[in-house]
C-alpha cells in the first residue's frame, strides 16, 4: 500500500532517507514546473527546484503537518522563485537568453506552418505578457494554471487570504486579455 | 456597474469552481444567455489554454535520477559556517514573527526617544549658571537657574578694585548699580 505524504514525512522525521527520496520523486516534477513558470529559465528553475528540495530535507524535522506537504514545498520554492526572480529582473539581458531558449524549444513541438506562425506569435505575446506580471501576480498565474490549486491553497502558498487571490488573479488574466487581444 | 460587467468580474472563480452554488447558477444562467459574457467566458477560457499550453504541455520533463543524485549530493555536502548562518537569518527574517518585531521595535524606539515625558525621574537637571562681564569697568551680570525648584536669579555686581584688569581704571561717574 502506498504511504500517504504525511506518513513518509514522519518517516523521514525519523531519518529515513528512502523516505524522502520517495517525496521527491512525487513532488519534483511539479515544483520544477512552477518555479519554471516564474523563472522562465530552465537551468536556473532546476537550480532553485534543487534547493527547494535542499531546505525542505534540512527543515522538515519542524514540519508539523499543519498543511499538506505539497503547499509547505511550494511555499518554500515560490519564495527562492520570487527572491531568484527578482535577482532575474536586475539582469536583464540573461532573462532575454532565457526567453529565446524557451521559444526555441517550442518550435519543435509545432507542426502545421499556418498555426506554427499564429501559436508562436500568441505564445511569444503571451510570455512577454507574463513576465510582465508582479512576482505575486505570476505566482497565482502558475499554481493555478499549473497545478490547479484552489485559491484556499494559494492562499496557503503564498500566505494571503483567498479573496486576495481571487482579486490577483482577477487582475492577472485582465493584464493578460488586454495584452493579448489580438490573438484572441 | 452593470450586470454584465459584475457576471464578467465572477467569471474566472466560476470557471475555477470557486463560486458558491447559489452565484454559480446566477453566473452560469447570465453565461448562457448573454451573448457578451459568452465571447468574455471564451476569450478567458483561450487564455488559459495558452497558458496550460506554455507552462504546463512544453515543461521539460526532468529525469528523477539526476535530479536525484545531484540534490542527495547536496544534501551530504557539509555547509559552511557563515551558509548555515545567513540561511538561519534569512529565516528569522521571513518568519511570521518578523512581522511584530518591526512595530515593537518602532514602540522600543519611541518610548526611549521620548523617556523624559513618560519617566520624569530620569529627566536631567537642566540648572544653568553664567557670568557676562557688561563693560569695561568691572560691573558683571551673573545669571543662575535652578531646575528643580524653577529659581531664577539675577545677580549684579561690580568687581572690586583689584579684581581683574579693568579695576584698575578708574570708573565713570554716576550712579552705581
Amino acid at each position: 500500500m502506498e504511504l500517504s505524504d504525511w506518513e513518509l514525512v514522519q518517516k523521514c522525521q525519523s531519518g529515513d532517507m528512502s523516505a524522502f527520496q520517495e517525496l521527491v520523486s512525487r513532488h519534483h516534477q511539479k515544483v520544477y514546473m512552477v518555479i519554471l513558470g516564474l523563472l522562465r529559465n530552465r537551468e536556473d528553475a532546476l537550480e532553485v527546484s534543487q534547493e527547494t528540495f535542499l531546505r525542505a530535507y534540512r527543515k522538515i524535522g519542524g514540519f508539523k503537518g499543519g498543511s499538506s506537504f505539497y503547499t509547505w514545498i511550494y511555499r518554500i520554492g515560490v519564495n527562492l522563485a520570487i527572491d531568484a526572480q527578482r535577482r532575474q529582473k536586475r539582469n536583464p539581458l540573461e532573462f532575454r537568453d532565457s526567453m529565446d531558449s524557451v521559444l526555441e524549444s517550442q518550435d519543435e513541438v509545432a507542426r502545421d506552418p499556418f498555426a506554427e506562425l499564429h501559436d508562436r506569435e500568441l505564445r511569444e505575446n503571451l510570455l512577454k505578457a507574463i513576465n510582465d506580471l508582479t512576482a505575486e501576480h505570476k505566482a497565482v498565474i502558475v499554481l493555478r494554471t499549473i497545478e490547479g490549486l484552489s485559491y484556499k491553497d494559494i492562499g496557503a502558498i503564498l500566505g494571503c487570504s483567498e479573496g486576495t487571490v481571487m482579486s490577483r488573479l482577477h487582475y492577472a488574466r485582465k493584464k493578460l486579455h488586454d495584452k493579448l487581444r489580438s490573438f484572441l | 456597474m452593470n450586470e454584465c460587467e459584475r457576471i464578467e468580474n465572477s467569471i474566472g472563480p466560476w470557471l475555477d469552481h470557486e463560486l458558491n452554488a447559489a452565484e454559480s447558477e446566477v453566473v452560469g444562467a447570465h453565461v448562457t444567455a448573454c451573448s457578451r459574457c459568452s465571447d468574455a467566458r471564451q476569450r478567458l477560457e483561450k487564455i488559459d489554454r495558452a497558458l496550460s499550453s506554455v507552462l504546463v504541455d512544453e515543461a521539460p520533463k526532468i529525469e528523477f535520477a539526476s535530479f536525484w543524485r545531484e540534490l542527495k549530493q547536496q544534501i551530504e555536502q557539509k555547509r559552511p559556517w557563515r551558509k548555515r548562518l545567513l540561511e538561519q537569518a534569512g529565516d528569522w527574517a521571513s518568519a511570521p514573527r518578523a512581522a511584530w518585531a518591526v512595530p515593537a521595535l518602532i514602540a522600543v524606539l519611541i518610548a526611549v526617544l521620548s523617556y523624559q515625558s513618560y519617566f520624569p525621574i530620569w529627566r536631567s537637571r537642566n540648572n544653568f549658571a553664567t557670568v557676562e562681564s557688561i563693560d569695561s569697568y568691572g560691573r558683571n551680570v551673573a545669571l543662575l537657574r535652578e531646575d528643580g525648584s524653577k529659581t531664577t536669579v539675577i545677580w549684579l555686581y561690580q568687581n572690586q578694585e583689584g579684581d581683574d584688569e579693568a579695576a584698575e581704571e578708574t570708573p565713570p561717574a554716576g550712579p552705581a548699580f
